[in-house]
């Protein structure tokens, strides 16, 4: 009797302990709704982004929540590198967000892995509402010929120099649609006045700045089947290109670029005033702007190769939804809103790229500041001569260390570039296997 | 038969409040531990489910040179960090055992860095200091000399990471200043009247009567050292760079599991992990029988 007792004492004890944890993680979605309608349902969130976008999209999911106010939005963010870790393993461990903020370069993995909802019905019955946006711009979300994600903003990376700085030099701006040979000569002709011109982009970010210079010489980064899209010998002219501008002291040498590398926007190189001319998307205008708060900014095109092709192609922010999401309705809802309704466009003005709805862009231009508007003119100006570009493998982050590595064994001097390429050449063979 | 039932029922009550615990050690440790091992024979991207590949992963290592890059960083940090950190912990222990005054006050002071030395807070500091124009470059300009940038440099990033290491000598020196306190004094009195010099006692006393706590300082600094991440991670922002000089075993498996997806190569890398320091520390204690000393 008295064993039994105690056996349904620790019983209760084991009980209590589950109980207890269990309540930590309390069940709201079964809670009925202010209004007695509709069941409460709650929806995730997430996008990457700095403190002022955060705040930003906060304010727009607030706006959200009033209009439905039987939808409760959960937000989730963080900054780039650990924004696409994070989703990554929660996509694998089945608790990712409803609506994820998604991007050109990764879609394909994702999509192909079936981690995203195909979206077209969503469409179809005008959740989504795609009716203003142009035809190029929705293909943009669309991987083997599905919908996969909606524009929130379209942008266009480009060079940003400081007008101010260029005066005091004696520097003449550089033109709109100059070449790779005009970069580098200005560069040179802005270290001779005793400035950095540009800091090292040999090797950070594959994309944009060499896949430009792949496709300014009629390639590209990727073929439609996943292969490597371009040969060795335009690798070893992008590299024997920064090499040059390396041993000339033009640019930053290896360990200073290294350095200030993941720096943020307001410790960099162009923002402390190390270097001259700075490649950025072209919806962060207004993010640089105000670091300079006397001297104008401007932006000149990427260069393309002399009698090459156009670099462009259409990049921006896009909104997904996930494939396990359990509430695939209401993150269509959030989605809609977020891309066609004056309450949010009215803050999201051209946060992350011009509007997806061209009617949605001109509400959104009164309001920009002059900035802003130069960014706008700027991504229009550049979109016209957009061409598609293919979608990026699996295997594609391993690639861009794989590439940076190569590129830093240069810089440092450990290998030479013919060297560096064989290298590159042959792992990316057995990355894209 | 009849036992196991009569053992069962003796012990189910407390086996009943066991299980918090035992739910714990299953739920926590062995089952993941047992998935990892299984996962390490697959090809597993996170998305799909896994794919059986045999000993692939173990054997494609051999021929990563990044993998073969990360074992030479580890072992060099290893090496370097656990006998500089345990000296430089004796040391400051055999001083703060003198007899100070304010030796509580002291001993909090000196154990403070280990405290937060593991923390986000001091890698960042970390790279404040030894950046291009970071204190240290700047205490050298002082003397006129010119100093590298030490972070970014592949020469010099991984002995900056070191000398973090060395810094946080607080736990060991604490066992260490426990273990001086234990040494019978009257030793040191017939050692003096038999005239040996303080060198000598140090070799002849001191050392063989703290052997015991040598050896588990050392075991510990070396499991530690071979599973440290957060510094290199915070000092070349999660990429092991330059040049792959401060790739920890750790980043890199770290890498190979959340950047690149391969979470079967991962997981195969954290068994070799275990094995290595499993059989690090078994050689260990296989010598120690020659060096230490214990009374009775």
């Amino acid at each position: 009797m008295k064993k039994l007792r105690a056996l349904i004492f620790s019983l209760i004890s084991v009980f209590l302990l589950v109980g207890v944890v269990g309540c930590s993680s309390g069940d709201s979605s079964k809670e009925a709704s202010g209004d007695g309608k509709d069941e409460k349902v709650e929806i995730r969130f997430t996008w990457w982004g700095d403190t002022k976008r955060h705040e930003l999209y906060n304010a727009i999911v607030d706006r959200f929540e009033e209009k439905y106010p039987n939808i409760k939005v959960k937000r989730e963010f963080g900054g780039w590198p650990e924004y696409w870790e994070k989703l990554t393993t929660q996509i694998a461990g089945g608790n990712a967000p409803d609506v994820v903020s998604m991007h050109q370069f990764y879609v394909a993995d994702y999509a192909r892995r079936n981690a995203l909802l195909e979206l077209s019905d969503y469409v179809k019955e005008n959740t989504i509402n795609q009716g203003e946006f142009p035809e190029s711009v929705v293909n943009s979300g669309k991987v083997d010929d599905k919908l996969y994600m909606i524009a929130q903003g379209v942008t266009m990376p480009g060079l940003v120099y400081n007008k101010k700085l260029f005066d005091e030099l004696g520097v003449e701006y550089p033109k709109q649609g100059w070449t790779y040979d005009d970069f580098t000569a200005k560069v040179k002709e802005l270290k001779s006045k005793g400035i950095w011109g540009v800091q090292d982009f040999s090797g950070g970010q594959l994309q944009p700045n060499f896949r430009y210079f792949a496709r300014s010489n009629g390639q590209d980064l990727f073929t439609k089947e996943g292969k490597l899209g371009f040969k060795k010998e335009t690798l070893v002219k992008w590299w024997t290109m920064w090499d040059e501008l390396r041993k000339a002291e033009a640019i930053p040498d290896a360990a200073t670029g290294t350095e200030y590398e993941s720096a943020p926007l307001e410790q960099n190189l162009f923002v402390t005033g190390k270097t001259a001319i700075h490649q950025i998307p072209a919806n962060q205008l207004y993010l640089y702007q105000q670091q300079f708060p006397d001297g104008e900014l401007a932006m000149v095109t990427m260069p393309t190769v002399d009698g090459g092709e156009q670099g462009e192609y259409i990049e921006g922010a896009y909104l997904s939804i996930t494939q396990k999401s359990k509430h695939p309705k209401e993150a269509a809802l959030f989605i809609n809103f977020f891309v066609n309704e004056e309450k949010a466009l009215e803050l999201f003005k051209v946060e992350q790229g011009s509007p997806g709805s061209t009617k949605m862009a001109d509400f959104v231009k009164p309001l920009l500041e002059p900035a802003q508007t130069k960014a706008v003119e700027f991504i229009q100006s550049a979109v016209k001569n957009a061409s598609p570009a293919p979608y990026s493998p699996a295997g594609v982050t391993e690639l861009e260390a794989a590439f940076k590595d190569s590129a830093s064994a240069i810089s440092f001097g450990k290998m030479s570039v013919e060297e560096a390429a064989d290298k590159f050449m042959k792992q990316a063979e057995s990355i894209l296997k | 038969m009849q036992t196991f039932k009569k053992a069962w029922r003796r012990n189910a009550v407390a086996y009943m409040f066991l299980s918090p615990w035992l739910i714990g050690l299953l739920g926590l440790s062995l089952i993941p531990m047992v998935t990892s091992l299984y996962l390490s024979f697959t090809n597993y991207d996170m998305f799909t489910s896994p794919v059986w590949t045999g000993m692939e992963n173990y054997t494609q290592m051999f021929e990563d040179s990044k993998y073969l890059a990360s074992i030479k960083v580890t072992t060099i940090y290893v090496m370097l960090s656990v006998p500089l950190q345990l000296m430089f912990a004796l040391g400051v222990a055999l001083l703060l055992n003198r007899g100070l005054r304010g030796l509580k006050f002291y001993r909090a002071v000196y154990y403070v860095p280990s405290l937060f030395g593991g923390s986000v807070a001091v890698a960042l500091l970390w790279r404040q200091l030894f950046g291009g124009e970071g204190l240290i470059n700047r205490g050298l300009a002082l003397f006129g000399i010119e100093g590298t940038n030490w972070i970014s440099s592949p020469d010099t990033a991984l002995y900056t990471l070191v000398i973090l290491a060395v810094w946080q000598f607080g736990a060991p020196m604490v066992i260490f200043l426990a273990g001086l306190k234990q040494v019978p004094l009257e030793l040191y009195e017939a050692a003096r009247i038999d005239g040996a010099g303080k060198f000598k006692q140090f070799f002849k006393i001191t050392l063989p009567m703290i052997s015991p706590i040598v050896l588990f300082n050392l075991i510990m600094q070396i499991i530690h050292a071979f599973q440290a991440f957060t510094p290199a991670y915070i000092v070349s922002g999660g990429e092991g760079g330059p040049l792959d000089s401060t790739l920890f075993y750790t980043l890199y498996l770290y890498q190979k599991a959340f950047t690149h997806f391969d979470m079967g190569y991962a997981a195969a890398m954290a068994w070799i992990l275990l094995i290595a320091i499993a059989i690090i520390t078994a050689i260990i204690f296989g010598t120690s029988k020659k060096w230490v000393f214990y009374q009775e």
